[in-house]
């Protein structure tokens, strides 16, 4: 006896539900190459040369890296808002070592440690119950105020040492745009590829079916705490690198580019759903208009107001696909459920 | 007489002051689909909880396979070769076929990619196919998510999964024991057939089957024996064959005087 669906469309689906899918998965994609045909033709001969294209991939580097953590939290199933603490903390953490003249690979380590800590604190906070929003804002505002203790209030200047990892290039390309690479690479093959990242993936979408079969859920769940920490922190030190100078100022810019690069990219907010190529293109986008428009001459906060437009149609454009292609499908199993006998 | 795969006798279960289940005995055989009835509040989530190890009665005694254990978490009975399969919450919708019905025992490339725990999508996959082929199951490719799939179809691969898990799973000397907490609850009538067949299906591979369900057309289609509670109480014990749809109902409602044959 077979358990069959009686229906051969269930093997495959229709095309018309198969574009929908593609739309919805690759949409983000298709726009940012039609944003750079725009661009191309609507600022040229400025816009279309290998360097200026470097300089977007650059500029879109540290909201990169922000919004991967971002990212790998939403996905995970919470939203981090303590980024910018995170960033400012381990920056001046690290810079304050320099400045003592500790070896500079001990004080990225150190400013990487403190993320990585503070993440795991987030989470830990998190499992007792508590919402994430409202207990990653309270961590942002006491890393802000600890980053200013450490900091005596003040920026911490001449971290030159860093310029390796900030201004430098190397074969012409930016030192940033090697670190954000790395970051993708290892985040994608561990969020795809890895037993845990599929875990961490499947805790953010049901947290109770993988408990279900086994799984310690809580586990998953602090980890991507862990993560996103881990990514604010490296963003914190690109950051003072870039600048050579540790400010305990956290900028709550950075957090609004994440979030907005993250939503931007698809990835469910409720966790679950979405893939960090997708956040690099994002934060890809959102660095190609501010490109674009500021080539053309038109004032930045336009930049702004575009970027604001697009993550709303973004959304709008995604649930409206979404609803269509559940309605489809459900429309496809009628036909399943109510197969012709022969 | 052969060994019940799970026998429960005198199970007592106290929510505070309210008395869940009152000296319940059950036991199902292997391969034998036992259907658990009653109306709401009966006691039938609960005394599968009791038997899934989700909650520990307050007096009584559990055997699988004749030896008797005591659960204290779900996952002694599962280690036990007992499966639960919950009404939802039991899939996790945006991935596909193959990693859920390999969630939490996912197969890892050879070295040295193992040590860095990348899993083998290619082995899960075939391994999934192969394992719904068994259970003679055919649905959708192992790649499709989980969420493009029908009701029936989920439920399918949900408690295909708790199949496999008690097969494979099979150091306990007996051939496993499902519990199925209304599986058909959301589904349309195809749907139903879908989740029926797989009942069938898993008997015939010797699996012990508690089914509880509202459907009795469903009950009487599937089920060897019909098991009926009553606020807490076995009313009712009897051969499928031995019994009809007037007399489950008066059980069900209480107009009928308690009878346990089976
Ligand atoms: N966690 C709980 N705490 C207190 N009382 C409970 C709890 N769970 C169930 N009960 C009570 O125990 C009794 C049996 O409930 P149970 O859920 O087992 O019924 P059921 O037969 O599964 O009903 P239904 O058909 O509605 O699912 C009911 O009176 C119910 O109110
Ligand atoms: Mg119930």
């Amino acid at each position: 006896m077979t358990i069959a669906d009686p229906s051969p469309q269930s093997t495959r689906l229709p095309f018309n539900i198969a574009a929908l899918v593609f739309v919805r998965e690759r949409g983000i994609i298709v726009l940012w190459v039609l944003l750079l045909i725009f661009f191309a033709i609507y600022d040229h001969p400025y816009f279309a040369s290998v360097s200026n294209f470097l300089l977007i991939l650059n500029a879109a580097s540290l909201t990169a890296v922000f919004a991967a953590g971002v990212g790998i939290g939403a996905i995970s199933g919470t939203l981090d808002l303590s980024v910018a603490g995170v960033a400012a903390f381990s920056s001046v953490v690290a810079g304050k070592l320099i400045i003592l003249g500790y070896p500079v690979w001990l004080a990225l380590i150190a400013g990487m440690s403190v993320g990585i800590l503070a993440g795991f604190v987030n989470g830990l906070i998190t499992r007792r119950g508590l919402n994430p929003l409202v207990v990653t804002i309270g961590t942002l505002s006491m890393l802000s105020g600890l980053a200013a203790v450490v900091a005596d209030g003040y920026t911490i200047p001449g971290l030159s040492k860093l310029t390796f990892m900030g201004t430098a290039r190397y074969f012409g390309i930016p030192a940033h745009v090697y670190i954000v690479t790395v970051v993708y690479l290892i985040g994608t093959i561990f969020l795809t590829k890895t037993r845990d990242g599929i875990r961490l993936v499947a805790v953010g979408g049901n947290p109770e079916a993988v408990r279900r079969v086994g799984i310690n859920s809580a586990r998953y769940q602090l980890l991507g705490f862990v993560l996103c920490g881990a990514c604010s922190a490296l963003g914190g030190l690109m950051t003072a690198a870039l600048v050579t100078e540790a400010s305990p100022q956290a900028n709550p810019g950075s957090i609004f580019e994440a979030l907005t690069a993250v939503a931007l990219s698809g990835v469910s907010l409720g966790g679950g759903r979405g893939s960090l190529p997708k956040v690099f293109v994002g934060a890809a986008i959102l660095a190609t208009i501010s490109n674009g428009l500021t080539i053309a001459g038109v004032p930045p906060y336009w930049a702004t107001v575009t970027t604001g437009v697009l993550l709303i149609s973004a959304l709008v454009i995604d649930r409206t696909l979404t609803r269509t292609i559940s309605e489809r499908l459900v429309v496809m199993s009628g036909h399943i459920s109510h197969p012709k006998k022969p | 007489m052969t060994t019940p795969a799970l026998n429960l006798s005198n199970i007592e279960l106290h929510y505070g002051f309210v008395r869940a289940l009152d000296s319940v005995n059950f036991h199902v055989n292997p391969g034998e689909i036992v259907g658990l009835l009653g109306d709401n509040g009966a006691g039938k989530s609960t005394l599968l909880k009791v038997m899934s190890g989700a909650h520990r009665p307050t007096t009584g005694k559990i055997e699988v396979n004749g030896r008797e254990l005591h659960f204290h978490t779900p996952k002694d009975a599962s280690d036990a070769g007992i499966q639960m399969v919950y009404q939802d919450l039991s899939l996790v919708e945006a991935q596909d076929i193959a990693t859920n019905l390999q969630l939490g025992r996912e197969q890892l490339r050879p070295f040295p990619f193992n040590l860095f725990g990348i899993v083998d999508h290619g082995a899960m996959q075939r391994s999934s196919a192969a394992q719904l082929d068994r259970l003679g199951v055919r649905t959708a490719p192992m790649t499709r998510p989980v969420e493009m799939l029908s009701g029936g179809q989920r439920q399918v691969i949900a408690i295909s999964r708790a199949a496999v898990r008690v097969m494979e799973g099979n150091k306990t000397g007996h051939n496993g024991i499902i519990l199925l907490d209304e599986p058909t609850a959301a589904l349309g009538y195809e749907q139903t057939r879908l989740v029926e067949g797989l009942i069938l299906k898993m008997a015939q591979e010797g699996i012990a089957i508690v089914l509880v369900t509202h459907n009795l057309p469903l009950c009487f289609k599937v089920a060897d024996r019909i098991v009926v509670l009553n606020r807490g109480r076995k009313v009712a014990d009897v051969r499928k064959n031995d019994t009809d749809n007037d007399s489950v109902v008066g059980w069900i409602t209480g107009a009928k005087a308690a009878e346990v044959t089976a």
